[in-house]
């Protein structure tokens, strides 16, 4: 289904989505995230990208997995905290976010399924923004195989056409969000389809950073294992972990009892970083990534090495974001490039 | 609904059994299912055990999969988790989930002589195997049982290797000279070239220090042993057991998931983050 939306509709549509919490990029404290909308308010798309990603709308930086209560040699009260949300819709979600969930899926599936990332996931639903410009620098999502008009892992993908959004539904959760609103659309003609393909086509010309041979990375990584490269790469790091938390793929987690009160407590899921010293590091103080430079090495072997061996895609899809925001320049194109030299 | 994969079952802990003593002490627990849950495992496999409140950490079952009554966990006293099991009772309801992990191929060692070469508390993670072989021994070769620890206080499962030794050729050692100590005196690696067991038709297994694994590896390799006919354990940091929350790789493979048991062959080709 591909319909014309014109820009002033917007919030007919959003207006249509009753039920639904609706969330959008909000300028706040001079960035860019998500915030909710509230009902009959307006969205504003004019963002570049969110400083945050959207994966925390399925894996939100903490979560509760269960409260416990139990008196001392008692019995332990166990009750589950599995959300049960109400249908999400987000809109503004730009391509290369959208290609991170079909990767965190494959985390939170595979042999056990995480029932806390797929209560939030199968009631989300995500309406993605064609990127007309590169919204940063160091935007990469054509050198890891996306486009910035790519529609993996989006329910619904618009394309900004001036006056008016090309809106296309990809899935039938997508279809859904869109026929709730059936009247404020219009059909798309000859005209628009031909606008929208000449829109992406300049899209994709835009400047890119580049990776030379993206089929060659990962023999690159596994030969350069030992090598000094990472430590080199990695000598300003001050192990922040901005690059992981704002990541769309990064999903590594820890988890902790929190107490809330005399014998109780709950089980807590936070975020986590493989940019932290204690991430790995064994009880006895035996840590097996013991510096900055086999963190890095871990990051991107995971993302360019380790999930094309287990996932056959790589783990990245170029937004950017652990380049713009390291406060040390730490730049993961320059290392991959780098590491495809030694 | 999904299983809850984070959702520990209740256990009960049936005994404690005072192991060794000091600052690292280690105590064994017999864990039952009051509800009537629990789960089956095969030998190698760990499971994440709790104190609510303190927190959660992974553990090798030590006990057979023919006993079916209990699970059995040796903790040394080590973090937080680990002192709160010290601090436990008989009696006392815990949280335990798994069981987690791949575990040793024991289908495969049918008619073979097993050597199995252990150190420290790395006894546990290989005893389950130990125990197995023992009860179905007409299932193996001959059995032989390499243990040491720094002194003799320090031996594990002491009364359990007094029955052993009536079902298996058990060769104990200790670091240091004592008085009155009958066997071997020395490091384990050593006390293993001594006796210098055959590796015609025979698997090793061996579990300890990583500096111990290291050398018993090099002598097996010495006696002849191929990197196919050794078997180790490794441990890396876990927080989840079902590799999703990313810190107990060794290159690709999450070792809650795809070991902790590894054979020499499979283990060399991976790189050293464990």
């Amino acid at each position: 289904m591909e319909k014309i939306l014109s820009k002033e509709k917007l919030r007919e549509w959003v207006g249509k989505l009753d039920g639904c919490e609706v969330h959008a990029p909000a300028f706040a404290d001079s960035v860019w995230n998500y915030a909710p909308v509230q009902t009959g308010g307006d969205i504003d798309l004019s963002h570049t990208n969110t400083v945050g990603s959207v994966k925390a709308f399925a894996f939100p930086q903490r979560e509760v997995f269960f409260r416990f209560e139990q008196a001392k040699g008692g019995a332990p009260v166990l009750t589950a905290t599995v959300p049960e949300p109400r249908p999400t819709v987000v809109f503004g979600v730009r391509p290369c976010d959208g290609r991170g969930m079909p990767r965190n899926d494959k985390v939170f599936s595979a042999e056990f399924k995480d029932p806390y990332y797929w209560a939030r996931r199968e009631k989300l639903t995500l309406v993605g923004l064609a990127c007309n410009e590169p919204h940063s620098p160091n935007c990469f999502c054509q050198s890891v195989g996306g486009s910035p008009h790519s529609e993996e892992g989006l329910d619904v993908l618009m394309t900004d056409l001036g006056d008016r959004y090309h809106v296309k539904a990809i899935t039938p959760k997508g279809a859904e969000a869109m026929e709730r609103a059936g009247d404020a659309f219009n059909e798309a003609g000859a005209a628009d389809q031909a606008e929208v393909e000449r829109v992406h086509a300049e899209s994709r010309q835009q400047p890119q950073r580049p990776i030379g041979d993206l089929a060659a990375i990962p023999e690159a990584i596994k030969q350069n294992f030992d090598s000094p490269v990472w430590a080199e790469m990695a000598q300003h790091c001050i192990g922040c972990g901005i690059c992981t938390f704002l990541c769309p793929t990064c999903h590594c987690f820890d988890i902790n009892d929190e107490a809330t009160g005399a014998n109780k407590g709950e089980r807590v899921r936070t975020w986590d970083n493989c940019q932290f010293p204690d991430f790995t590091m064994h009880t006895s103080g035996h840590n097996p990534r013991h510096d900055l430079g086999a963190r890095l090495r871990q990051r991107v072997s995971h993302k360019f090495l380790y999930f094309v061996e287990n996932h056959k895609t790589q783990q990245c899809t170029g937004c950017g974001r652990c380049i713009s925001e390291c406060p040390v320049g730490i730049d993961i194109v320059a290392v991959l490039e780098r590491v495809g030299q030694s | 609904m999904m299983d809850n994969i984070y959702l520990p079952q209740v256990g009960r802990i049936a005994g404690i059994e005072e192991e060794t003593q000091g600052a690292r002490a280690i105590k064994t627990f017999k864990v039952e299912f009051p509800n009537g849950d629990g789960f089956e495992h095969a030998c190698g496999q760990c499971a994440m055990l709790s104190i609510f409140g303190r927190g959660e950490s992974m553990i090798s079952i030590a006990s057979s999969p023919l006993v079916k009554d209990y699970k059995q966990f040796s903790i040394m006293k080590m973090g937080r988790v680990t002192t709160a099991f010290h601090d436990a009772q008989v009696g006392d309801l815990i949280g335990i989930r798994g069981p987690y992990g791949n575990h040793f191929p024991m289908a495969d060692w049918k008619g073979k002589d097993l050597v199995f070469i252990g150190g420290g508390v790395g006894l546990a993670p290989i005893w389950p195997v130990i125990q197995t072989a023992v009860a179905q021994s007409s299932h193996y070769g001959k059995i032989t049982v390499f243990y040491g620890a720094r002194t003799s206080r320090d031996i594990m499962y002491k009364a359990d290797f007094e029955r052993l030794r009536g079902l298996a050729d058990v060769q104990l050692s200790v670091d240091a000279p004592e008085q009155g100590w009958q066997g071997y005196t020395g490091f384990v690696p050593a006390n293993l070239m001594d006796k210098a067991p055959s590796p015609d038709n025979a698997i090793a297994i061996t579990c300890g220090p990583p500096i111990m694994i290291k050398f018993v590896i090099q002598n097996l390799q010495k006696l002849g042993f191929a990197d196919e006919q050794i078997y180790t354990t490794i441990e890396n940091k876990m927080k989840c057991g079902i590799g999703k929350c990313g810190r107990c790789n060794v290159g690709k493979d999450y070792v809650c998931v795809k070991g902790p048991v590894y054979s020499w062959a499979e283990l060399k080709t991976l790189p050293q983050e464990y």
